[in-house]
């Protein structure tokens, strides 16, 4: 179970959350929808440590991961995934040592086996030689999924992944993301301002609107929602 | 029947010619200094014997102290510019000027400075006039330097890459795995270029007396007038330059670090509130070492034995004065055309301006004092002779020196600038002059502003080429200043040099709130 509980954060110049309460399942895909401004990254970037919370705590399985300005457990002991938008792969790094790195890290003695067995699962062992710039930006999506599973989290974050890709590429791709949760057994949250894309994948929709939540629960529910803000949301 | 669209020849030519003017001025005399060496009557073979072991333990000394300065800087500049740029610093934005204020001074104000400084605490001490004292005082000078390199590197890592990583690792891992190496062609850069300034430098050993390559230079050719080996010495140094540039040079040749307003990607800040007071008085610590403290040691100097010696060095300097603004105003204006047209041709252009900025930075990286030897031996020649009994040689000189400054912050500025704002004028039928004039100028302003100012300053301090071409009975601050601080005593040189650093920086407070003032940037 990740919860939120009463946050409140600002950036310097805006204030984002709010007393905003959130509690989301382990073992669903659950997805963040809303437009540009709402807070849902922020609330990603809560649960992965990298902002902490003026105010409330995050949460997860039972550990508190932080409260009140502090940060009780740092982002890289908390076992979260998180892909960024921009997807981050680290340029200096082969795609073999992008995704070797963290294990490397955390001295796993199996890594190069791992790291083969993730390679195999996306089809993507001829790239291993290959930098970030040298791949297709669906080969970077692949990377940077493999790089976060190959650590095994508990939870995996995604910062709207396929905004950058075209719609053949994007549906390839969201099939590879539904298939997550049985394969790795993994909890997936997915920030989207994309509401077929939540439609596609989510077993739980949460939609956000000025920090607020306007609705949430499943994806049936969501569609016939009487919610004006999200009925409006939802037509474009 | 199918019509040829014409283009005017002034439309696409202008760069072109601006560009030829500049190596034909700046860069031919240089390779013709270089050329000499191997042929006419300073044969390279016939002067070779005179390349001595003591010619070269001497540039293996120059080498050695550059090294060291290179290495303190490079560290130093890099220590200063995470605070900087990756910490959340009260008083931040501060900081980060006044830290580059060492940077546009002339290095033998700080040297005077720092000699000034350690009389007065130590007595007589040969320390500061010793190797250690010149790469203490070197690295206080090129540290900024480090600073503005390695800081605009790391104000260009994307987040995103950095809080990746941070998920898998604790920092000090993210640092010297991820950082680090993503800021190499940065830490690479700082310490070439610094490097190459560290043995190219002329003025701080010479006022120390520490014999090094660049003071030999200057001896064999203003002393002992041995031409052929100045010019042979010459072309060592500057082959020495130019295979370390270009080492680097593609890095060096687009120099994102001089760029004034860019705000780099969306990078990441850390708080640490429990070392917060620490890194603050390391600032702190070195704003006074490189900064307040050299200027209140010349201000205590000037003013030890009252206000006599304020006064004649007052008068000594006042004739140089309108000279010295007129000189450097119309150098400005020199490179800030040049530095206009060659960015603007270099990023909205063809694309082909890779060897001119290569062109550019190798005359920004030649020693001083051997731009200068340059230009006097393709000069003084009968036909050239307006050039080089005339303000013309200091102007030439100028231009060498701080073009590449010029272009790289204004195309650095031009590339901020969305082409779109330009296509949709085009579109709309505006002429490219207009376009220039009412859509890019506007855009660029503060770039241009900044790059007015750093150009006047450096012009107006510039001693190292200015020293080797002025003109007989022309009068000139830092030549003025120069040239009596061997034989006056210690209160006029510092005086002297109180009343230059004083006008430098009351000139870059002036031209600071009148830019304020006439600048308005587009909002989007």
């Amino acid at each position: 179970m990740i919860e939120l509980e009463n946050i409140s954060f600002s950036y310097p110049d805006k204030k984002v959350l709010d007393g905003f309460s959130l509690s989301l399942n382990q073992g669903e895909i659950s997805c963040l929808l809303g437009s540009s401004g709402c807070g849902k990254t922020t609330i990603l970037r809560l649960i992965a440590g990298l902002e902490v919370p003026g105010k409330g705590r995050v949460v997860l399985n039972d550990i508190v991961l932080s409260e009140d300005g502090k940060n009780i457990v740092p982002p890289h002991k908390r076992n979260v995934g998180f892909i960024f938008q921009d997807l981050a792969l680290w340029p200096h790094f082969t795609v073999y040592k992008n995704i070797a790195f963290g294990l490397e890290e955390r001295k796993v003695p199996d890594t190069k086996e791992r790291v083969r067995k993730m390679l195999d699962h996306f089809s993507i062992a001829d790239l291993a030689g290959k930098y970030p710039h040298q791949l297709s930006g669906g080969q970077k999506q692949l990377v940077a999924i493999s790089r976060s599973l190959v650590l095994e989290p508990d939870v995996l974050l995604m910062d709207e992944p396929l905004s950058n890709l075209d719609v053949t590429l994007n549906r390839k791709i969201l099939q590879h993301i539904k298939d997550l949760k049985t394969s790795f057994n993994v909890t997936i949250i997915y920030v989207t301002h994309d509401h077929r894309e939540a439609f596609a994948i989510a077993n739980n929709v949460v939609v956000l609107n000025n920090g607020k939540i306007e609705d949430s629960g499943n994806v049936d529910h969501i569609k016939n929602s009487k919610n004006n803000y999200l009925k409006n949301f939802l037509e474009y | 029947m199918t019509k040829k669209y014409r283009t005017s020849f002034l439309h696409f030519s202008l760069p072109a010619v601006v560009k030829w003017a500049f190596v034909f001025f700046v860069f031919v005399p240089l390779i013709y200094t270089f050329i000499l060496t191997f042929t006419g009557c300073e044969k390279f073979l016939s002067n070779f014997d005179q390349l001595d072991a003591v010619t070269f333990l001497l540039l293996l000394k120059s080498g050695s102290i550059a090294l060291a300065v290179a290495l303190l800087s490079t560290l130093t500049g890099t220590f200063l510019g995470f605070l900087l740029y990756k910490m959340h610093i009260k008083y931040g934005s501060f900081f980060k000027i006044v830290l580059l204020i060492p940077l546009f001074l002339s290095p033998y104000i700080l040297a005077v400075a720092w000699k000034d400084l350690f009389f007065m605490l130590l007595g007589e001490t040969q320390f500061i006039t010793s190797v250690s004292g010149l790469v203490l005082v070197l690295t206080t000078i090129y540290a900024p330097l480090a600073v503005l390199i390695t800081g605009n590197a790391l104000m260009n890592i994307d987040s995103q890459i950095e809080e990746s990583a941070l998920m898998i690792s604790r920092f000090g891992r993210v640092f010297t795995r991820i950082i680090l190496p993503l800021i190499k062609p940065a830490l690479l850069s700082s310490f070439v270029l610094i490097f190459i300034f560290s043995i190219s430098e002329f003025s701080v050993p010479a006022f120390f007396g520490v014999k090094v390559f660049t003071t030999e230079i200057f001896a064999q050719f203003s002393a002992f007038y041995n031409h052929a080996l100045a010019v042979l010495q010459s072309s060592l140094l500057i082959i020495i330059c130019i295979l370390l540039l270009l080492g680097e040079k593609n890095y060096l040749s687009e120099a994102p670090f001089f760029s004034i307003g860019s705000k780099g990607t969306k990078t990441r800040t850390y708080h640490n509130k429990k070392y917060e007071p620490l890194f603050l008085s390391a600032l702190i610590l070195w704003i006074t070492i490189s900064v307040v403290l050299p200027f209140l040691v010349l201000f205590v100097q000037a003013f030890n034995g009252g206000t006599s010696q304020i006064v004649k060095a007052f008068e000594l300097l006042k004739p140089t004065f309108a000279t010295s603004f007129w000189l450097s105003l119309t150098g400005t204006a020199i490179t800030l055309f040049i530095g206009l047209t060659a960015a603007y041709s270099s990023v909205r252009g063809t694309g082909k301006a890779n060897l001119f900025d290569l062109i550019l930075l190798i005359a920004f990286a030649t020693p001083s004092i051997i731009l200068g030897i340059s230009l006097i031996k393709f000069y003084n020649q009968p036909f050239f002779n307006f050039i080089y009994s005339s303000y013309a040689i200091i102007l030439i000189g100028y231009t060498g020196k701080y073009t590449f400054i010029s272009t790289k912050l204004i195309a650095n500025a031009i590339r901020q600038v969305p082409l779109s704002l330009d296509e949709a004028a085009q579109i709309a039928g505006i002429s490219k002059s207009s376009r220039i004039r009412k859509i890019l100028l506007p855009h660029i302003s503060p770039a241009l502003f900044g790059a007015f100012i750093i150009s006047f300053i450096f012009n107006l301090g510039e001693l190292g080429t200015t020293i080797m071409v002025y003109p007989p009975g022309t009068e000139i601050m830092p030549i003025k200043v120069y040239t009596i601080m061997a034989n006056a005593p210690q209160a006029l040189t510092s005086s002297m040099t109180l009343i230059v650093f004083s006008v430098t920086l009351i000139l870059i407070g002036g031209f600071y709130v009148t830019g304020k003032k006439l600048i308005k940037i587009p909002q989007e």
